[in-house]
């Protein structure tokens, strides 16, 4: 089944739309399942009629009634293949983000009703692979769906494909659920060494971090418990009974910060090259922050200042 | 909605699953088996070579053949079609042409599209055994290959890991018996139709008597205890020796064979109302258009036709049982007048051959003063007094004077020898006389009061036409072997003739066995599979429609199918989905449930409040017993994950349940009283 584009393709979206309204969590029922047959149920179909003509020629009672059985099964399949659908619940739990051209996975849990099992289904995204489903002993299960990520921002899948064409593969029930899944997709990073270097020397004054642990001394204070032993200072404790340990402080490396406009190539390169460079900085425990147009990212460090970073990068130009 | 996978994902998302696989080759197997004797045995051969090549494929042995292979074996299959006879289309070279595409395929069975061609192939090879066969005991292994066909089917899937062969069987088999009563309401109620185009006639030889008399050939059919056909009079059944079953009529002769006359025009002289005894005969296929009844049907059915020598053919040859409903006269005369043309038809004779026995006739005729009744009296009061004997193994005639021969030297012939030789005799006079076959007698069924005419009922005797009384019945075999009509084949056989009877024939021959009965039984069975189910056509419909809803018009009949269907589909979805089955944690947890529910008819509910021990504690009370042991015994086992295999304690538990039951039940009547 090919996209219909254009105005039509609109058109069975709306509809869509306002038959199964997107939702976190839906549960599929005679309102949201359609079914139909499948080519081999036309097969099917052909075959019951070359059949009939056959026991209308030679007046065969038995061949009437093997027809008639055959149909039977193909009505009743319907109940079976359509309750093989029903009383699913469908909610995605977790999206991974990830950057561009990655597989981004999306984590939807699938959940049965009581009562038999399921078999045979499949879902998927529209572009993605189908995963199959069985729900036996369980009661529900999560399936992993992997998406291609295209470009930097929300990475919207579009409707959820359930189908089955279960138990006899003449009848396909499916639907198309729209459980508002979004994964953030960051800009592919470009590792560049030679801009890193350049940028660096972009500094301003460093802060003063808390002491501990570093070479440089700088003054004495009352000994709190739980400093370092080896940092109290003996003589002065022989000397006057006090405690007192020596501080020793380093200053940061100075702080990054990326320019936009002095990075090369077109607005989503200089992007890439930003998460790049945000990457690396984060990799050397660097601070850094970024100056875009219209936008300014206060310096941080640490890899929470990097999503956070590499989330504002993404969504840079995006509606919010 | 384009959803497209990777090549790879599709390439395992087309293959056969392998468990379906197996299913597949088992439903084949299954589907071919009663084809096996209808299609030549190199056809077998070939399918068992393709399955062994394709069983060590799925093993992993061998692999597929390469495709110049494939296509030599397709040439080598049509070039052995061609080499079988089967050049021209009949049902047997269709079948045949089946099984072999049928077991090539086997040879490229590897995807999803193929094997659906399998199955599918499947369903029409089922369709295709009715055609040979409508017996109960075939219908019965239909729906089994049913379910095999249709597990392959539900196997393709399933797709898992594990392989479960069982669990498509049962699910097959759940789809069957919840389409059973869709099915039986389609079948009473779906309009039927005649046919819409005259089908190839099946090359296949026919069954029974054919359109051509040698002397042997009779005694052939003798050895055969197949049936012929069966029939339910309406009224009085006529005695054994008026149950003269009419079929054919032969009026030619020629180097010792007599034939039937092809041009005969249909009948104008009778009408189609007449009163007379009614019955409904059920013939089993005969491939041919003929129809046995007996002297002379007045009334028949819209494609039946009686012809000028009163027998009756079918519009289409009978392929599947056939029912007919007949009335016939035995008072009516036939052919009160003949004209010349029929007279010269009906003497006509070879030139010059058996000349004693034309000298003979001219003879006796002489003798009865020229007196056609008188002859023919004659004829059979010599065959009567001379040493004639009846046998099932005449000695072997020359082809030339057959009937000199017979009548003159051996003396020893079946009914065909007798009746062939008083025809020729009269013929020889110039006196209207032909051969006529059929059956004779049959044997009525206790069970369903219905009659079995088998092929050993064969038989042929004599037409002579008479001034005033027309077309007379003569039997020369009654001369010889007055039992043979009077009590049929059983009694006129010599110990050495019966000895060379199969064991089966022998068997239904003697009625008074156990074994004879039992056949009896499995007869009568048969025959209401053929009244119900086999011979359910356009007429019964009919009947059965006018019955349920007064008048047929369309929109009854589809409003009658809406409702029935629909009643049907209802109770599949009232399984499906409204059945709350409150499932158990174990064996013992059904068990107690079960319990409850049985108590709750006799009329003590377990309240919503109430934990088991307390229940019983309660039911205690009331029986008068100590609660205390059956609680423990079914606390020990309700949470018990394995007590499903404790079987001994399983029975135990039901059985101290029932005591209990009992108990209560007891002290309820005690109560009452």
């Amino acid at each position: 089944m090919k996209a219909a584009p254009g105005i039509e393709r609109r058109g069975f979206n709306a509809w869509l739309a306002r038959r199964i309204p997107p939702s976190t969590r839906i549960t599929l029922s005679q309102v949201n399942i359609f079914i139909f047959p499948t080519r081999s149920g036309f097969i099917f179909g052909v075959l019951l009629l070359t059949l009939l003509v056959g026991a209308i020629n030679y007046q065969n009672s038995l061949v009437y009634a093997l027809v008639f059985m055959l149909s039977s099964i193909f009505l009743i399949t319907i109940l079976h293949t359509f309750r093989n659908l029903s009383g699913l619940s469908l909610e995605v739990c977790e999206v991974r983000s990830g950057f561009v051209g990655e597989d981004i996975e999306f984590s939807v849990r699938v959940e049965r009703s009581k009562g038999e099992g399921r078999e045979g289904i499949e879902i998927g995204w529209p572009g993605g692979y189908k995963q199959s489903v069985e729900l036996f002993d369980e009661q529900a299960t999560t399936v992993r769906l992997y998406l291609n990520a295209h470009a930097r921002g929300w990475l919207i899948p579009g409707r959820l494909l359930v189908e089955t064409c279960y138990p006899l593969g003449l009848l396909r029930a499916w639907t198309w659920v729209d459980l508002k899944a979004q994964g953030l997709i960051f800009p592919k990073p470009i590792f560049d060494q030679s801009h890193n270097s350049t940028l660096s020397g972009q500094r301003d004054d460093g802060v003063l971090v808390d002491p501990l642990g570093s070479d440089d001394f700088v003054d004495l204070r009352e000994y709190v418990p739980g400093d370092p032993i080896k940092n109290i200072l003996w003589p002065t404790y022989a000397r006057t009974g006090e405690l007192a340990v020596k501080r020793y402080a380093s200053y940061l490396e100075p702080r990054l910060w990326f320019d936009f406009a002095e990075l090369p190539g077109d607005a989503e390169e200089k992007l890439s090259r930003l998460a790049g460079l945000a990457i690396s900085a984060t990799q050397s425990e660097r601070e850094f922050g970024a100056r875009l147009p219209q936008l300014e990212i206060a310096p941080g460090i640490g890899e929470m200042h990097l999503n956070a970073f590499l989330r504002e990068l993404a969504l840079y130009g995006h509606p919010r | 909605m384009a959803i497209q996978g990777s090549p790879l994902a599709q390439v395992l998302a087309y293959q056969i699953p392998r468990n379906s696989l197996a299913l597949l080759m088992v439903a084949q197997l299954v589907v071919l088996a009663p084809l096996v004797i209808h299609v030549s045995p190199w056809i077998v051969g070939v399918y068992l070579v393709c399955g062994l090549w394709r069983w060590q494929v799925y093993v992993g042995r061998w692999n597929y053949p390469v495709g110049a292979v494939k296509s030599l074996l397709v040439i080598a299959a049509v070039v052995g079609l061609f080499f079988s006879g089967f050049q021209s289309y009949s049902l047997e070279a269709g079948t045949s042409l089946l099984v072999l595409a049928f077991a090539l395929k086997l040879l490229e069975m590897k995807k999803y599209r193929d094997a659906y061609l399998v199955i599918y192939l499947s369903y029409f090879l089922i369709a295709i055994a009715f055609l040979f066969d409508q017996s109960l005991l075939l219908t019965c292994y239909a729906m089994f290959s049913l379910i095999v066909v249709t597990a392959a089917m539900v196997g393709m899937n399933q797709r898992q890991a594990k392989v479960r062969p069982a669990a498509s069987l049962r699910l097959a088999a759940i789809l069957i018996g919840q389409a059973i009563p869709l099915t039986l309401v389609l079948f009473l109620l779906f309009p039927r139709a005649a046919p819409l185009w005259s089908i190839p006639l099946p090359s296949a030889a026919t069954t029974g008597i054919s359109d051509r008399l040698t002397p042997g050939d009779i005694a052939n059919l003798i050895q055969s205890d197949d049936i012929a056909f069966r029939v339910m009079f309406e009224g009085n059944v006529p005695p054994q020796r008026e149950l003269y079953w009419r079929g054919l009529v032969y009026s030619q002769f020629a180097d010792g064979t007599w034939t039937m006359n092809k041009n005969a025009k249909p009948q104008v002289s009778l009408g189609r109302q007449g009163r007379g005894t009614a019955y409904d005969v059920f013939l089993e296929p005969t491939q041919s258009k003929w129809l046995f009844t007996l002297d002379t049907p007045v009334e028949y059915g819209r494609r039946q036709q009686l012809l000028s020598d009163f027998r009756l053919v079918n519009a289409d040859p009978v392929l599947s049982v056939l029912r007919y409903r007949i009335v016939s006269d035995a008072t009516k005369i036939l052919d009160p007048s003949i004209d010349d043309a029929l007279r010269a038809s009906e003497t006509v004779l070879p030139a010059k051959d058996n000349p004693r026995l034309r000298a003979y006739a001219t003879e006796i005729y002489e003798r009865s003063g020229r007196n056609a009744s008188l002859m023919a009296n004659v004829l059979l009061t010599e065959i009567r007094k001379s040493p004639f004997h009846y046998t099932l193994k005449p000695p072997q005639l020359s082809p030339i004077n057959s009937i000199d021969e017979f009548w003159f030297d051996q003396q020893k012939g079946f009914c065909t020898h007798y009746a062939g030789a008083f025809v020729f005799a009269l013929r020889a006079v110039g006196i209207p006389a032909r051969v006529v076959g059929g059956y004779q007698g049959g044997e009525i069924n206790p069970v369903t009061g219905h009659f079995v005419v088998r092929q050993f009922d064969a038989h042929a005797w004599a037409e002579v036409w008479l001034e005033g009384s027309g077309w007379t019945r003569y039997d020369p075999t009654n001369a010889v072997a007055p039992a043979r009509v009077e009590r049929g084949l059983r009694a006129a056989l010599s110990n050495s003739d019966r000895t060379s009877l199969s064991f089966l024939t022998v068997a239904r021959l003697d009625d008074q066995s156990l074994f004879g009965s039992t056949l009896k039984f499995i007869d009568s069975l048969e025959h209401l599979w053929n009244l119900s189910v086999v011979g359910y056509d356009v007429a019964a419909q009919a009947d059965l429609l006018t019955k349920l809803l007064g008048r047929v018009t369309p929109v009854r009949v589809g409003l009658a199918l809406f409702v029935g269907g629909g009643i049907s589909v209802l109770l599949v979805v009232g399984v499906l989905f409204f059945r709350r089955r409150h499932a158990a944690r174990n064996a013992a947890e059904q068990v107690f449930q079960n319990f409850c529910a049985q108590l709750a008819r006799q009329g003590y509910d377990r309240a919503i409040h109430e934990t088991p021990a307390e229940y019983i504690s309660r039911l205690g009370t009331i029986a008068q017993i100590n609660p205390k042991p059956l609680i423990l015994q079914l606390h020990a086992h309700l949470y018990d994950p394995e007590f499903e295999s404790n079987r001994k304690a399983l029975s135990e538990l039901r059985k101290e349940f029932r005591k209990l039951r009992f108990k209560l039940a007891f002290s309820t009547t005690v109560q009452a009283s």
